[in-house]
Protein backbone atom coordinates (compact mmCIF):
# COMPACT_ATOMS: atom_id res chain seq x y z
CA UNK A 1 0.00 0.00 0.00
CA UNK A 2 1.49 3.32 -0.99
CA UNK A 3 1.59 5.74 1.92
CA UNK A 4 -0.99 8.44 1.35
CA UNK A 5 0.47 11.91 1.20
CA UNK A 6 -1.32 15.19 1.72
CA UNK A 7 -1.61 17.20 -1.50
CA UNK A 8 0.85 20.07 -1.84
CA UNK A 9 -0.16 23.48 -0.58
CA UNK A 10 -1.66 25.68 -3.28
CA UNK A 11 0.79 28.23 -4.60
CA UNK A 12 -0.61 31.51 -5.93
CA UNK A 13 -0.04 32.01 -9.67
CA UNK A 14 0.92 28.36 -10.13
CA UNK A 15 0.62 26.80 -13.56
CA UNK A 16 -0.22 23.16 -14.34
CA UNK A 17 1.63 20.87 -11.97
CA UNK A 18 1.91 23.62 -9.37
CA UNK A 19 5.12 25.00 -10.90
CA UNK A 20 6.10 28.59 -10.07
CA UNK A 21 9.23 30.65 -10.60
CA UNK A 22 10.43 31.80 -7.18
CA UNK A 23 10.67 35.56 -6.92
CA UNK A 24 12.43 37.60 -4.30
CA UNK A 25 10.48 40.63 -3.15
CA UNK A 26 10.62 43.18 -0.39
CA UNK A 27 10.01 41.70 3.05
CA UNK A 28 6.93 43.34 4.52
CA UNK A 29 7.73 43.89 8.15
CA UNK A 30 4.53 43.75 10.17
CA UNK A 31 4.30 45.69 13.41
CA UNK A 32 3.48 43.25 16.25
CA UNK A 33 0.15 43.81 18.04
CA UNK A 34 0.02 46.07 21.06
CA UNK A 35 -1.04 44.35 24.27
CA UNK A 36 -0.31 47.21 26.64
CA UNK A 37 -3.87 47.53 28.01
CA UNK A 38 -4.35 43.82 28.72
CA UNK A 39 -4.34 42.69 32.38
CA UNK A 40 -4.09 38.99 33.07
CA UNK A 41 -5.73 37.82 36.34
CA UNK A 42 -3.83 35.73 38.87
CA UNK A 43 -5.56 32.42 38.29
CA UNK A 44 -5.43 31.99 34.55
CA UNK A 45 -6.69 28.41 34.29
CA UNK A 46 -10.35 27.42 34.44
CA UNK A 47 -11.78 26.83 37.89
CA UNK A 48 -12.67 23.29 38.90
CA UNK A 49 -16.44 22.75 38.73
CA UNK A 50 -18.13 20.46 41.24
CA UNK A 51 -20.08 17.48 40.10
CA UNK A 52 -22.72 18.12 42.74
CA UNK A 53 -23.50 21.55 44.19
CA UNK A 54 -22.37 22.25 47.76
CA UNK A 55 -25.96 21.95 48.96
CA UNK A 56 -27.36 18.99 47.04
CA UNK A 57 -31.04 19.22 46.14
CA UNK A 58 -33.44 17.11 48.09
CA UNK A 59 -36.61 17.71 46.11
CA UNK A 60 -36.64 16.23 42.64
CA UNK A 61 -37.38 18.88 40.00
CA UNK A 62 -39.58 18.59 36.92
CA UNK A 63 -37.83 18.32 33.63
CA UNK A 64 -38.52 21.90 32.37
CA UNK A 65 -37.04 21.52 28.92
CA UNK A 66 -37.87 25.14 28.26
CA UNK A 67 -34.46 26.02 29.70
CA UNK A 68 -32.99 24.60 26.45
CA UNK A 69 -35.49 26.11 24.04
CA UNK A 70 -35.04 29.43 22.29
CA UNK A 71 -32.33 32.11 22.40
CA UNK A 72 -30.25 32.83 25.50
CA UNK A 73 -30.79 36.00 27.51
CA UNK A 74 -27.63 35.81 29.64
CA UNK A 75 -23.91 35.57 28.81
CA UNK A 76 -24.45 36.58 25.20
CA UNK A 77 -21.65 39.17 25.10
CA UNK A 78 -17.98 39.18 25.99
CA UNK A 79 -16.91 40.57 29.36
CA UNK A 80 -13.20 40.18 30.04
CA UNK A 81 -11.84 38.02 27.27
CA UNK A 82 -11.52 38.45 23.53
CA UNK A 83 -12.33 34.96 22.23
CA UNK A 84 -14.82 32.33 23.30
CA UNK A 85 -17.01 29.40 22.37
CA UNK A 86 -20.50 30.32 21.21
CA UNK A 87 -23.30 27.77 21.53
CA UNK A 88 -25.42 27.45 18.38
CA UNK A 89 -27.92 25.07 19.85
CA UNK A 90 -29.44 24.17 23.19
CA UNK A 91 -28.24 21.40 25.46
CA UNK A 92 -27.17 20.23 28.89
CA UNK A 93 -23.55 20.21 30.04
CA UNK A 94 -22.66 17.67 32.68
CA UNK A 95 -19.54 17.24 34.76
CA UNK A 96 -17.77 15.17 32.10
CA UNK A 97 -18.08 18.04 29.62
CA UNK A 98 -16.80 20.48 32.19
CA UNK A 99 -13.76 18.34 32.89
CA UNK A 100 -13.07 17.92 29.20
CA UNK A 101 -13.23 21.66 28.62
CA UNK A 102 -11.13 22.47 31.67
CA UNK A 103 -8.41 19.96 30.92
CA UNK A 104 -8.21 20.57 27.17
CA UNK A 105 -8.01 24.33 27.53
CA UNK A 106 -5.66 24.09 30.50
CA UNK A 107 -3.37 21.81 28.50
CA UNK A 108 -3.36 23.82 25.28
CA UNK A 109 -3.22 27.40 26.47
CA UNK A 110 -0.20 29.46 27.46
CA UNK A 111 -0.61 30.06 31.18
CA UNK A 112 1.61 33.13 31.24
CA UNK A 113 -0.04 35.04 28.43
CA UNK A 114 -3.63 33.79 28.28
CA UNK A 115 -6.44 33.43 30.78
CA UNK A 116 -9.78 31.61 30.62
CA UNK A 117 -13.03 32.13 32.48
CA UNK A 118 -16.27 30.16 32.71
CA UNK A 119 -19.43 31.78 31.41
CA UNK A 120 -21.70 28.94 32.53
CA UNK A 121 -22.49 28.05 36.16
CA UNK A 122 -21.56 24.73 37.73
CA UNK A 123 -24.16 21.97 37.32
CA UNK A 124 -27.22 22.94 39.34
CA UNK A 125 -30.17 21.15 37.73
CA UNK A 126 -30.81 17.66 39.09
CA UNK A 127 -31.55 14.95 36.53
CA UNK A 128 -33.26 11.78 37.71
CA UNK A 129 -32.76 8.32 36.29
CA UNK A 130 -34.65 5.18 37.02
CA UNK A 131 -32.56 2.08 37.61
CA UNK A 132 -32.03 -0.12 34.59
CA UNK A 133 -34.40 -2.87 33.68
CA UNK A 134 -37.52 -1.73 35.52
CA UNK A 135 -40.92 -1.20 34.01
CA UNK A 136 -42.66 2.10 33.86
CA UNK A 137 -44.28 3.32 37.01
CA UNK A 138 -43.27 3.31 40.67
CA UNK A 139 -42.72 7.03 40.94
CA UNK A 140 -39.96 9.31 39.86
CA UNK A 141 -36.44 7.98 39.99
CA UNK A 142 -33.77 9.30 42.33
CA UNK A 143 -31.38 12.09 41.36
CA UNK A 144 -28.62 10.68 39.21
CA UNK A 145 -26.49 13.68 38.31
CA UNK A 146 -26.57 17.43 37.85
CA UNK A 147 -26.39 19.42 34.61
CA UNK A 148 -26.24 23.02 33.41
CA UNK A 149 -28.69 24.22 30.81
CA UNK A 150 -27.26 26.14 27.85
CA UNK A 151 -29.39 27.99 25.32
CA UNK A 152 -28.47 29.12 21.81
CA UNK A 153 -26.30 32.22 21.66
CA UNK A 154 -24.65 31.75 25.02
CA UNK A 155 -20.91 31.84 25.57
CA UNK A 156 -19.52 28.80 27.34
CA UNK A 157 -15.93 29.90 28.04
CA UNK A 158 -13.99 33.07 27.38
CA UNK A 159 -10.30 33.30 26.61
CA UNK A 160 -8.29 36.50 26.76
CA UNK A 161 -4.79 37.84 27.19
CA UNK A 162 -1.80 38.43 24.97
CA UNK A 163 -2.82 36.15 22.14
CA UNK A 164 -4.36 36.16 18.67
CA UNK A 165 -7.44 34.35 17.44
CA UNK A 166 -5.38 32.03 15.24
CA UNK A 167 -3.42 30.80 18.26
CA UNK A 168 -6.56 30.08 20.24
CA UNK A 169 -8.75 28.70 17.46
CA UNK A 170 -7.32 25.16 17.19
CA UNK A 171 -8.00 24.05 20.73
CA UNK A 172 -11.29 25.95 20.92
CA UNK A 173 -12.54 24.08 17.83
CA UNK A 174 -11.35 20.86 19.39
CA UNK A 175 -13.45 21.62 22.46
CA UNK A 176 -16.41 22.94 20.49
CA UNK A 177 -16.70 19.74 18.48
CA UNK A 178 -17.02 17.67 21.62
CA UNK A 179 -19.87 19.64 23.14
CA UNK A 180 -23.36 18.12 23.05
CA UNK A 181 -24.72 21.06 21.05
CA UNK A 182 -23.26 22.73 17.92
CA UNK A 183 -20.67 25.33 18.95
CA UNK A 184 -18.05 27.51 17.25
CA UNK A 185 -15.02 29.39 18.46
CA UNK A 186 -15.57 33.10 18.02
CA UNK A 187 -13.89 36.44 18.66
CA UNK A 188 -15.39 39.82 19.50
CA UNK A 189 -15.16 40.91 15.89
CA UNK A 190 -16.63 37.62 14.71
CA UNK A 191 -19.63 38.04 16.97
CA UNK A 192 -20.21 41.58 15.76
CA UNK A 193 -19.94 40.39 12.20
CA UNK A 194 -22.46 37.60 12.82
CA UNK A 195 -24.98 40.04 14.24
CA UNK A 196 -24.39 42.49 11.43
CA UNK A 197 -24.87 39.81 8.80
CA UNK A 198 -28.08 38.73 10.46
CA UNK A 199 -29.40 42.28 10.31
CA UNK A 200 -28.34 42.65 6.70
CA UNK A 201 -30.04 39.41 5.76
CA UNK A 202 -33.22 40.61 7.38
CA UNK A 203 -33.06 43.84 5.43
CA UNK A 204 -32.11 42.54 2.00
CA UNK A 205 -34.36 39.49 1.97
CA UNK A 206 -36.05 39.37 -1.42
CA UNK A 207 -38.83 37.11 -0.25
CA UNK A 208 -41.91 39.23 0.53
CA UNK A 209 -43.32 36.43 2.65
CA UNK A 210 -41.62 36.18 6.01
CA UNK A 211 -42.44 33.86 8.87
CA UNK A 212 -43.03 36.83 11.14
CA UNK A 213 -45.49 38.44 8.77
CA UNK A 214 -47.51 35.29 8.18
CA UNK A 215 -47.65 34.26 11.81
CA UNK A 216 -48.46 37.63 13.37
CA UNK A 217 -51.29 38.10 10.89
CA UNK A 218 -52.33 34.43 11.20
CA UNK A 219 -52.49 34.08 7.44
CA UNK A 220 -54.17 30.89 6.22
CA UNK A 221 -54.83 29.95 9.83
CA UNK A 222 -51.21 29.01 10.39
CA UNK A 223 -51.48 29.53 14.15
CA UNK A 224 -53.39 26.22 14.23
CA UNK A 225 -50.18 24.36 13.43
CA UNK A 226 -47.79 26.54 15.38
CA UNK A 227 -47.22 27.14 19.04
CA UNK A 228 -47.16 30.50 20.84
CA UNK A 229 -43.42 30.06 21.08
CA UNK A 230 -43.13 30.24 17.33
CA UNK A 231 -44.44 33.79 17.40
CA UNK A 232 -41.54 34.65 19.69
CA UNK A 233 -38.92 32.63 17.89
CA UNK A 234 -39.91 33.60 14.34
CA UNK A 235 -39.18 30.18 12.87
CA UNK A 236 -35.46 30.30 13.75
CA UNK A 237 -35.71 27.80 16.61
CA UNK A 238 -37.24 24.30 16.54
CA UNK A 239 -37.01 22.44 19.81
CA UNK A 240 -33.47 22.77 20.99
CA UNK A 241 -32.15 23.34 17.48
CA UNK A 242 -31.16 26.67 16.01
CA UNK A 243 -31.82 27.07 12.28
CA UNK A 244 -28.94 29.23 11.19
CA UNK A 245 -29.91 29.52 7.54
CA UNK A 246 -33.28 31.01 8.25
CA UNK A 247 -33.61 34.77 8.33
CA UNK B 1 -80.08 18.94 40.28
CA UNK B 2 -76.65 20.37 40.09
CA UNK B 3 -76.37 23.05 37.49
CA UNK B 4 -74.80 22.06 34.29
CA UNK B 5 -71.15 22.75 34.53
CA UNK B 6 -70.21 25.22 31.93
CA UNK B 7 -67.40 24.16 29.71
CA UNK B 8 -65.72 27.53 29.76
CA UNK B 9 -66.46 29.17 33.13
CA UNK B 10 -64.41 32.27 32.21
CA UNK B 11 -65.56 34.61 29.54
CA UNK B 12 -63.72 35.31 26.27
CA UNK B 13 -61.00 32.68 26.01
CA UNK B 14 -61.40 29.32 24.32
CA UNK B 15 -59.26 26.28 23.92
CA UNK B 16 -59.08 24.52 20.59
CA UNK B 17 -61.32 21.55 20.45
CA UNK B 18 -58.67 19.38 18.84
CA UNK B 19 -55.07 19.35 20.06
CA UNK B 20 -52.68 18.38 17.33
CA UNK B 21 -50.61 16.11 19.53
CA UNK B 22 -50.94 12.48 18.65
CA UNK B 23 -48.12 10.58 20.25
CA UNK B 24 -47.10 12.72 23.22
CA UNK B 25 -43.59 13.67 22.11
CA UNK B 26 -42.69 16.90 23.88
CA UNK B 27 -41.82 20.19 22.18
CA UNK B 28 -38.08 19.90 22.94
CA UNK B 29 -36.64 16.56 21.92
CA UNK B 30 -33.14 15.19 21.48
CA UNK B 31 -33.97 14.09 17.94
CA UNK B 32 -35.20 16.35 15.18
CA UNK B 33 -38.95 16.37 15.73
CA UNK B 34 -40.91 15.94 12.51
CA UNK B 35 -42.79 19.10 11.58
CA UNK B 36 -46.43 19.17 10.59
CA UNK B 37 -46.75 19.31 6.85
CA UNK B 38 -48.37 22.72 6.93
CA UNK B 39 -45.50 23.98 8.98
CA UNK B 40 -43.06 22.46 6.52
CA UNK B 41 -44.81 24.29 3.73
CA UNK B 42 -44.67 27.51 5.70
CA UNK B 43 -40.94 27.06 6.31
CA UNK B 44 -40.40 26.39 2.61
CA UNK B 45 -42.35 29.48 1.56
CA UNK B 46 -40.62 31.79 4.01
CA UNK B 47 -37.05 30.87 3.16
CA UNK B 48 -34.40 33.54 2.67
CA UNK B 49 -33.89 34.74 -0.92
CA UNK B 50 -30.56 36.40 -1.51
CA UNK B 51 -30.53 39.59 -3.58
CA UNK B 52 -29.31 39.23 -7.16
CA UNK B 53 -27.17 42.15 -8.39
CA UNK B 54 -28.19 43.74 -11.69
CA UNK B 55 -24.82 42.88 -13.25
CA UNK B 56 -23.58 39.38 -12.35
CA UNK B 57 -20.16 39.63 -10.67
CA UNK B 58 -18.47 37.45 -13.30
CA UNK B 59 -19.30 40.04 -15.99
CA UNK B 60 -17.38 42.69 -14.09
CA UNK B 61 -13.64 42.59 -14.60
CA UNK B 62 -11.22 41.05 -12.09
CA UNK B 63 -11.23 43.10 -8.92
CA UNK B 64 -8.07 45.16 -8.60
CA UNK B 65 -6.61 44.88 -5.15
CA UNK B 66 -6.47 48.22 -3.40
CA UNK B 67 -2.88 49.60 -3.53
CA UNK B 68 -1.21 48.65 -0.27
CA UNK B 69 -0.20 51.48 1.99
CA UNK B 70 3.39 52.62 1.74
CA UNK B 71 5.89 50.80 3.84
CA UNK B 72 8.36 53.05 5.65
CA UNK B 73 11.09 50.67 4.65
CA UNK B 74 10.08 50.84 0.98
CA UNK B 75 10.14 54.64 1.17
CA UNK B 76 13.62 54.56 2.61
CA UNK B 77 14.88 52.27 -0.13
CA UNK B 78 13.34 54.48 -2.79
CA UNK B 79 15.03 57.53 -1.30
CA UNK B 80 18.35 55.70 -1.34
CA UNK B 81 17.93 54.81 -5.00
CA UNK B 82 17.09 58.40 -5.90
CA UNK B 83 20.18 59.61 -4.02
CA UNK B 84 22.36 57.08 -5.82
CA UNK B 85 21.15 58.30 -9.19
CA UNK B 86 21.62 61.91 -8.21
CA UNK B 87 25.02 61.83 -6.56
CA UNK B 88 26.96 59.47 -8.82
CA UNK B 89 28.32 60.19 -12.25
CA UNK B 90 28.55 56.58 -13.36
CA UNK B 91 25.81 54.02 -12.75
CA UNK B 92 26.31 50.61 -14.35
CA UNK B 93 23.59 47.95 -14.31
CA UNK B 94 24.74 44.35 -14.30
CA UNK B 95 22.93 41.06 -14.27
CA UNK B 96 23.71 39.13 -11.10
CA UNK B 97 23.79 35.35 -11.01
CA UNK B 98 24.36 33.72 -7.69
CA UNK B 99 28.03 33.41 -6.91
CA UNK B 100 29.96 32.19 -3.89
CA UNK B 101 30.05 34.69 -1.05
CA UNK B 102 33.81 34.90 -0.88
CA UNK B 103 34.00 35.75 -4.60
CA UNK B 104 31.40 38.43 -4.09
CA UNK B 105 33.38 39.92 -1.24
CA UNK B 106 36.55 39.92 -3.34
CA UNK B 107 34.80 41.61 -6.25
CA UNK B 108 33.40 44.27 -3.93
CA UNK B 109 36.87 44.83 -2.50
CA UNK B 110 38.48 45.33 -5.89
CA UNK B 111 35.76 47.68 -7.01
CA UNK B 112 35.95 49.59 -3.74
CA UNK B 113 39.62 50.26 -4.43
CA UNK B 114 38.54 52.21 -7.51
CA UNK B 115 35.83 53.94 -5.51
CA UNK B 116 33.02 51.94 -7.15
CA UNK B 117 30.23 50.83 -4.82
CA UNK B 118 28.09 47.74 -5.39
CA UNK B 119 24.39 48.13 -4.59
CA UNK B 120 21.78 45.38 -4.54
CA UNK B 121 18.43 46.76 -5.66
CA UNK B 122 14.92 45.35 -5.72
CA UNK B 123 13.06 45.76 -8.99
CA UNK B 124 9.78 46.52 -7.30
CA UNK B 125 11.39 49.58 -5.73
CA UNK B 126 13.53 50.79 -8.63
CA UNK B 127 10.92 50.52 -11.36
CA UNK B 128 8.46 53.10 -9.96
CA UNK B 129 11.34 55.45 -9.10
CA UNK B 130 12.79 55.32 -12.62
CA UNK B 131 9.48 55.55 -14.42
CA UNK B 132 8.88 58.93 -12.82
CA UNK B 133 12.40 60.29 -13.35
CA UNK B 134 14.26 61.09 -16.58
CA UNK B 135 15.84 57.61 -16.72
CA UNK B 136 12.77 55.99 -18.25
CA UNK B 137 14.80 54.22 -20.93
CA UNK B 138 16.66 52.22 -18.31
CA UNK B 139 13.43 50.44 -17.31
CA UNK B 140 13.83 47.43 -19.66
CA UNK B 141 17.10 46.56 -17.93
CA UNK B 142 15.49 46.09 -14.50
CA UNK B 143 13.84 42.77 -15.09
CA UNK B 144 15.68 39.92 -13.39
CA UNK B 145 18.11 39.89 -10.50
CA UNK B 146 20.57 42.76 -10.94
CA UNK B 147 23.06 44.97 -9.13
CA UNK B 148 24.13 48.57 -9.56
CA UNK B 149 27.77 49.66 -9.66
CA UNK B 150 27.84 53.33 -8.79
CA UNK B 151 30.77 55.68 -8.65
CA UNK B 152 31.34 59.43 -8.55
CA UNK B 153 34.18 59.11 -11.10
CA UNK B 154 33.92 57.25 -14.40
CA UNK B 155 36.61 54.56 -14.12
CA UNK B 156 35.22 52.31 -16.77
CA UNK B 157 38.37 50.50 -17.78
CA UNK B 158 39.09 49.27 -14.25
CA UNK B 159 35.47 48.25 -13.80
CA UNK B 160 35.47 46.25 -17.03
CA UNK B 161 38.70 44.58 -16.02
CA UNK B 162 37.22 43.44 -12.68
CA UNK B 163 33.97 42.30 -14.27
CA UNK B 164 35.86 40.30 -16.89
CA UNK B 165 37.28 38.20 -14.08
CA UNK B 166 33.81 37.55 -12.61
CA UNK B 167 31.73 35.40 -15.02
CA UNK B 168 28.57 35.55 -12.91
CA UNK B 169 28.11 39.31 -13.29
CA UNK B 170 27.30 40.53 -16.81
CA UNK B 171 27.20 44.21 -17.74
CA UNK B 172 23.86 45.17 -19.28
CA UNK B 173 24.17 48.91 -19.64
CA UNK B 174 25.32 52.08 -17.96
CA UNK B 175 24.37 55.68 -17.45
CA UNK B 176 27.52 57.83 -17.44
CA UNK B 177 27.10 61.59 -17.02
CA UNK B 178 23.39 61.34 -17.81
CA UNK B 179 24.11 59.48 -21.04
CA UNK B 180 22.63 56.02 -21.44
CA UNK B 181 25.13 53.60 -22.98
CA UNK B 182 24.74 50.00 -24.00
CA UNK B 183 27.37 47.37 -23.37
CA UNK B 184 29.12 48.18 -26.67
CA UNK B 185 28.97 51.87 -25.87
CA UNK B 186 30.62 51.27 -22.50
CA UNK B 187 33.43 49.34 -24.14
CA UNK B 188 33.97 52.14 -26.63
CA UNK B 189 33.91 54.65 -23.82
CA UNK B 190 36.62 52.64 -22.09
CA UNK B 191 38.81 52.74 -25.19
CA UNK B 192 38.64 56.55 -25.35
CA UNK B 193 41.80 58.42 -24.33
CA UNK B 194 41.71 60.42 -21.08
CA UNK B 195 40.12 63.87 -21.04
CA UNK B 196 43.31 65.97 -21.26
CA UNK B 197 44.61 64.02 -24.27
CA UNK B 198 41.24 64.32 -25.97
CA UNK B 199 41.21 68.04 -25.30
CA UNK B 200 44.71 68.38 -26.67
CA UNK B 201 43.73 66.46 -29.81
CA UNK B 202 40.69 68.68 -30.36
CA UNK B 203 42.74 71.82 -29.93
CA UNK B 204 45.34 70.48 -32.31
CA UNK B 205 42.74 69.66 -34.94
CA UNK B 206 41.15 73.08 -34.58
CA UNK B 207 44.39 75.06 -34.88
CA UNK B 208 45.56 73.24 -38.05
CA UNK B 209 44.18 75.79 -40.54
CA UNK B 210 45.30 78.97 -38.74
CA UNK B 211 48.77 77.44 -38.37
CA UNK B 212 48.87 76.80 -42.12
CA UNK B 213 47.82 80.40 -42.78
CA UNK B 214 50.50 81.77 -40.49
CA UNK B 215 53.17 79.62 -42.13
CA UNK B 216 52.06 80.83 -45.57
CA UNK B 217 52.37 84.46 -44.49
CA UNK B 218 55.78 83.97 -42.98
CA UNK B 219 57.15 81.96 -45.91
CA UNK B 220 58.97 84.90 -47.59
CA UNK B 221 60.79 86.21 -44.52
CA UNK B 222 61.58 82.68 -43.46
CA UNK B 223 63.14 81.94 -46.83
CA UNK B 224 65.22 85.15 -46.62
CA UNK B 225 66.38 84.28 -43.13
CA UNK B 226 67.39 80.82 -44.28
CA UNK B 227 69.41 82.15 -47.22
CA UNK B 228 71.18 84.71 -45.03
CA UNK B 229 72.10 82.05 -42.59
CA UNK B 230 73.46 79.88 -45.35
CA UNK B 231 75.51 82.78 -46.66
CA UNK B 232 77.00 83.56 -43.27
CA UNK B 233 77.86 80.00 -42.94
CA UNK B 234 79.62 79.96 -46.34
CA UNK B 235 81.50 83.19 -45.52
CA UNK B 236 82.69 81.86 -42.32
CA UNK B 237 83.87 78.68 -43.87
CA UNK B 238 85.11 80.01 -47.28
CA UNK B 239 86.64 83.58 -46.49
CA UNK B 240 85.39 84.90 -49.90
CA UNK B 241 85.49 88.69 -50.64
CA UNK B 242 82.77 91.19 -49.72
CA UNK B 243 81.65 91.10 -53.44
CA UNK B 244 79.39 88.17 -52.64
CA UNK B 245 77.44 90.36 -50.09
CA UNK B 246 75.90 92.98 -52.42
CA UNK B 247 74.89 90.33 -55.03
CA UNK B 248 72.52 88.50 -52.59
CA UNK B 249 71.25 91.97 -51.40
CA UNK B 250 70.43 92.89 -55.10
CA UNK B 251 68.71 89.58 -55.68
CA UNK B 252 66.63 90.10 -52.50
CA UNK B 253 65.71 93.66 -53.67
CA UNK B 254 64.58 92.21 -57.07
CA UNK B 255 62.21 89.85 -55.18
Amino acid sequence: MRPWRLPLQLRPGAGPGGVTVPRAGLKKLVIPPDYSGVTIPEKTKLKFMDKVPAVPKVKREPRQLRDIRGPSREATDFTQGQYGILALGGGYLHWGHFEMIRLTIGRSMNIKNMFAIWRVPAPYKPVTRKSLGHRMGGGKGPIDHYVTAVKTGRLVVEIGGRCEFEEVKPFLTQVAKKLPFPAVPISRDGLEQLRREEEEKKLNNQNPWTFERIVTANMLGMRRYLSPYDVKFQGRYWGKFFLKHRV
Amino acid sequence: MAALRSVAPWRGGWLPALQLVRHGSKAVTRHWKAMHFQRQKLMAVTEYLAPRPAVPPRCLGPRREAPQEDNGYAQLLRRQVEEAFRDNRMIAICQYNSMPDEDLVLMRHYLRKHNIEVKFVLNEIVRPVLSQSKYKNLLPLFVARNILLVSPEAKVREMLRVLKGVPQVNLLGACIDDTILSRQGVENFAKLPPLEAAQGQTVGALELLPSQTSSLLQRGSAHLTALLDQHIHRLQTGETGSTAEPSPAQSSGAH
